[in-house]
């Protein structure tokens, strides 16, 4: 008889004894968020905004930085001129240039929470992990610039590296890693005196093998569902540093620039005032929504 | 409670000195030659040696830390060379009027807030709940400035019921209360959208966990009405909003820089924003230390409260 290795016994049990296939935990929750009508139709829009800020330059005729001046601050439903969203103060087609600024705004969104939430699990597991002096030092510096207004932070640290979309994009990611050090270090401290953990050690895994396979993927859902609330959140504070001036810098698109530049002509055309600030709200409703439905579809409980 | 209070006393006294750490830091270290902001491009050698020399920035970074936080200390912000005044001076004539809007702001956020939250989770799943629930979405995702805007454009611009910005506490335009809350209504409306938001959010989100508590289903055999049982769910849902209350006085705080600038308000807020625009470094030091130092006390005041009226949190907190 030659010897069985655990593998193959597990797949002999799987044989004989399992007649169900196995439900992986990710298909559950894409089942449970499917059937969230509100979540998917978010989704669903967050997904067009996306698609048509990424080709932009495939879809406009127009260029977003140079307009034609004897067009400037037409309405919105100019269709006849051909400017379905109207033009700016220098005759740009404002669909073209909402589009154009989408890239930038969804990338301030994005690269702040990816960034945050890689930096954010590191720090947070590391500090759970070893504890001790290193842990304790690492969380009390995350407290301390917990202890900020966020946007005040993003403010203070924006203006003492100059104006532009990457230090934006800097500040914003500074900001939101307390906040996610913090949840990792957290869930990390509840998970590694859990049973599970205890057991796994005890059949002689390894810690790397422990932390690959026990508690990073546990870790790893509650940053998930709440880096998934923060891209709103970045893209707001994002705007907002543009419209103090702080952000992109005329004339490239950036929702927040556009609504500061186009403020002064509110009396003339409110309505395409308001488109910038439109998509703002738009996107990041669609996103805190579809995080909500993430949220509910991963049952975590996390505030 | 005394020993929790001295302790949390000296843990709001370390983040404090974290905070001031972090503001100078970002204010020195960074890049940016505040010798070469003030003197131009022109200078000779001898003179940026001289003025840096002068402002202490020839010295190592710790000491000059040192040097800082004393002066900060005894009330010294330092001097504004763009304002032509000390930044204490300036700080004392703002802060009033920003604590005016953001006490307002808060108030008004945090009753309407509790009160809709509460509305909500009492009747979760009902009309109620789902209007108030995506209105407390909407207030999350729209941007402060946004409303500000769409406010200016009717209350103001079209309609004229309302003033366009600035404050009537100074200046020649003393009108009375009448011109006082008028002043107030724009400011506080589009500056306590989000804490109204997420206050609605989270209490509701407590209410309805409080709900599902073993003690509502004791209440419920002891034969109590199902107003009875409310009180009781609502004391013990508290807890989570308090500690929201707190932060979000503290993003008011912060948020006050785009609303006070747009409204035209004369608070720190304003002054920030000034000083950013014109690159004028002491002044943005000394208000973010004000704001984020207002911050870190009132998260304190927040946690003794919260151990005040729940003896549960004091076993927690200690």
């Amino acid at each position: 008889m030659t010897e069985l290795t655990a593998d193959d016994l597990r797949e002999r049990w799987y044989q004989s004894e399992v007649s169900v296939p196995p439900i992986s935990y990710w298909s559950v929750v894409r089942r449970r968020f499917l059937r969230n009508k509100l979540g998917v139709a978010a989704l669903i829009v967050l997904i067009l905004i996306i698609a048509a800020a990424v080709f932009a330059p495939w879809i406009c005729p127009y260029d977003p930085l140079v307009g034609k001046p004897a067009d400037r601050l037409q309405n919105i439903f100019s269709f006849s001129t051909g400017h379905p969203l109207g033009t700016d103060e220098q005759g740009r087609d404002m669909l073209t240039r909402v589009l154009y600024g989408g890239r930038l705004s969804l990338l301030a969104g994005f690269v702040p929470t990816l960034v945050a939430a890689v930096v954010g699990t590191i720090i947070g597991t590391w500090a759970g992990l070893v504890r001790g002096a290193v842990g304790a030092i690492l969380m009390r510096i995350m407290d301390m610039l917990y202890a900020f207004p966020a946007i005040l932070l993003a403010i203070a640290v924006g203006s003492s590296l100059g104006a532009g979309l990457s230090n934006t994009i800097i500040a914003v990611s500074i900001v939101f890693i307390p906040p996610v050090s913090r949840i990792a270090e957290s869930e990390t401290r509840k998970i590694v005196t859990s049973e599970y953990v205890e057991a796994a050690r005890l059949s002689g895994a390894s810690r790397i093998r422990i932390l690959r396979t026990q508690l990073l993927p546990n870790v790893l859902n509650e940053i998930i569902v709440y880096s998934s609330g923060l891209v709103g959140v970045a893209m707001i504070i994002a705007a907002s540093l543009s419209f103090l001036g702080l952000g992109s810098r005329p004339p490239t698109p950036e929702w927040g620039y556009m609504l500061e530049s186009l403020q002064g002509d509110i009396y003339v055309v409110p309505a395409v005032v308001a488109v910038p600030g439109i998509f703002i709200f738009l996107t990041s409703v669609t996103f805190n929504t579809a995080s909500d439905a993430l949220r509910e579809a991963m049952d975590t409980r996390l505030g | 409670m005394i020993q929790l209070t001295l302790r949390r006393l000296a843990m709001a006294m370390l983040i404090l000195f974290g905070v001031s750490v972090v503001i100078f830091l970002l204010m020195n270290v960074l890049p940016g030659d505040p010798v070469a902001t003030l003197l131009g491009p022109d200078a000779s050698n001898a003179d940026r040696l001289a003025l840096r020399h002068s402002l202490g920035l020839d010295k190592p970074l710790p000491t000059q830390y040192v040097d800082w936080l004393g002066r900060t200390l005894t009330g010294d912000l330092g001097y504004s060379q763009y304002r032509r005044a000390e930044v204490l001076s300036l700080i004392n004539a703002a802060w009033v009027n920003t604590a005016i809007l953001a006490g307002f702001s808060a108030l008004f956020g945090l009753v309407a807030g509790v009160a809709l939250g509460f509305a909500a989770g009492a009747r979760r799943g009902k009309v109620v709940d789902k209007v108030i629930s995506t209105f407390g979405m909407a207030g999350l995702s729209i941007p402060s400035f946004f409303v500000a805007i769409i406010l200016l454009t009717f209350f103001a611009a079209r309609w004229r019921w309302l003033p366009a910005g600035g404050t009537s506490l100074s200046g020649a335009g003393q009108g009375g209360l009448g011109e006082f809350v008028r002043h107030l209504i724009m400011p506080v409306v589009a500056g306590s959208l989000v804490t109204l938001a997420i206050t609605a959010r989270v209490t509701r989100a407590s209410i309805v966990e409080a709900y599902q508590a073993d003690f509502v289903e004791t209440l419920r055999a002891k034969g109590l009405t199902g107003l009875q049982i409310l009180r009781h769910v609502f004391k013990n849902a508290l807890s989570p909003v308090l500690t929201t209350s707190g932060l979000q006085i503290g993003y008011l705080l912060g948020g006050s820089v785009l609303i006070e600038t747009i409204f035209q308000w004369p608070g720190i807020g304003l002054l920030l924003y000034n000083a950013i625009e014109a690159r004028d470094l002491v002044v943005v030091e000394g208000t973010t230390l004000v704001i984020a130092g207002t911050f870190v006390l009132i998260n304190l005041l927040v946690d003794l409260l919260q151990a005040v009226i729940d003896p549960r949190q004091r076993y927690a907190l200690a």
